[in-house]
């Protein structure tokens, strides 16, 4: 299992666009992946899931990842958080 | 088993204000006190009746609760003179009380809302009389305060029966729910379904506020169930009853054949009945999935084909005279069509 934190760098926080960039990325690596903010726990490859959370600008969640690629997987999704998303 | 044991969740505590809000129209809940207090917090899921505590008997008492003040409270404190009746509020306010809320609409004097507001508890006013009052904030206080977890899956009624689909992502949840939702079913919740045990053993499910019926279809987007199907293809919430959960079929795996070995699994510690269904290309799901609530419905009603069948199978073992292969047929043996 790997984790790791990350805080929500864009302005306008995970609105539709960015959910559906973060799914379309997890969706490429075999790991399960969950994001977990505050009490709610998700599967991040559910665009649905992942909307759930209405994480703003400034928001922390854990990104889990479990799985034969899970390295590669947060490398790929922490870097997206990084970059805010390439918005 | 792909079901994960996700996290469960209980709420530490509630604001005053939310508490008011939330039952301002079922319990028609009003603040004799403005807003005085609507941040004091609750964390206790009972509600408490002080008066011993009024006659001056502090000992065990629970003034972390909300306080119901009913018929014999105020009463007694009408009864008192002026002087009794301040020491006896004074007595009361000097804890850290969240709120008190008078029944029956009982009149509330200006010394009572006094002291309560020098002491910055909101005193809270409702028409109920006490014991539905209770009923209510009892139930109310218990939903709040109850275990939750969200799990990932879809949630559906069908013929009645809370169906929980679960599986890994992609395998096709939703599909079968969107197909489910097309033959007369209601939806409750897609991809996120929030799970709350009720009182002992009963576990219902919803979606969240946000999400309502909206649902994802991959290669079609965000779809709104409600708006497409109309209202009698939605629900808001539902008992969980059972759990099927959808597995790529593999050869080397057993599946059951008879129906006779029940395997469970357990949410928030509730165990439920579990189906795991092996899907492959050209297998209607659906069907099957109605066929399961069907069966499941069957059972309630204490018809169980797979018990029935064996004992008709004993049944003709024992028999002396064996019609093994017989034809089932009665009484129709002249019908030539």
């Amino acid at each position: 299992m790997t984790e790791r934190h990350v805080t929500v760098r864009n302005r306008s926080g995970i609105h539709t666009r960015p959910a559906a960039v973060i799914v379309k990325t997890a969706a490429r690596f075999k790991a399960d992946f969950t994001i977990i903010k505050d009490d709610m726990e998700i599967n991040g490859k559910s665009i649905i899931g992942v909307m759930t959370l209405a994480a703003e600008q400034g928001s922390t969640m854990i990104l889990r990842f479990e799985g034969v690629d899970e390295e590669e997987a947060a490398e790929a999704l922490v870097g997206l958080f990084e970059r805010g998303f390439d918005e | 088993m792909t079901f994960k044991k996700s996290k469960e969740t209980t709420k530490q505590s509630i604001s005053v204000g939310f508490f008011v809000e939330s039952n301002k129209t079922r319990l028609h809940l009003t603040s004799l006190t403005g807003e005085i207090g609507y941040n004091k917090e609750l964390r206790d899921k009972n509600v408490h009746r002080p008066q011993l505590v009024l006659a001056g008997y502090v000992q065990l008492f629970r003034f972390d609760r909300v306080q119901i003040f009913g018929n014999t409270e105020m009463r007694y404190l009408e009864q008192c003179t002026p002087e009794y009746r301040e020491n006896a509020l004074r007595t009361i306010f000097q804890f850290d009380v969240p709120c008190v809320v008078v029944t029956n609409n009982n009149p509330v004097d200006e010394m009572f809302v006094r002291i309560a507001t020098e002491r910055g508890v909101p005193v809270l006013q409702t028409p109920f009389e006490t014991t539905k009052c209770i009923y209510f904030l009892s139930d109310f206080l218990d939903d709040q305060f109850s275990p939750q977890s969200v799990v990932h899956g879809s949630f559906v009624d069908v013929y009645g029966v809370g169906l929980l689909l679960i599986g890994r992502s992609g395998i096709g949840k939703s599909e079968i729910a969107l197909d489910l939702v097309e033959r007369g079913h209601r939806l409750v919740a897609d991809d996120v379904v929030m799970i709350t045990r009720k009182g002992e053993g009963i576990l219902m499910g919803s979606g969240t506020d946000l999400v309502k019926h909206f649902m994802e279809i991959r290669g079609l987007g965000l779809i709104d169930v409600r708006s497409m199907f109309g209202i009698r293809a939605i629900r808001f919430q539902k008992r969980v009853e059972l759990v099927i959960e959808l597995m790529e079929w593999r050869p080397d795996q057993e599946y059951t054949r008879t129906g006779l070995d029940d395997e469970g699994i357990a949410i928030l510690d509730v165990p439920l009945t579990r189906v795991e269904l092996p899907i492959f290309p050209g297998k209607n799901v659906t069907v099957i999935c109605e066929v399961i609530a069907l069966n499941y419905l069957l059972k309630h009603y204490g018809y169980d084909a797979a018990k029935e069948f064996t004992k008709r199978l004993e049944a003709v073992i024992t028999e002396k005279s064996k019609h093994i292969g017989e034809r089932a047929i009665d009484y129709f043996e002249h019908d030539f069509e």
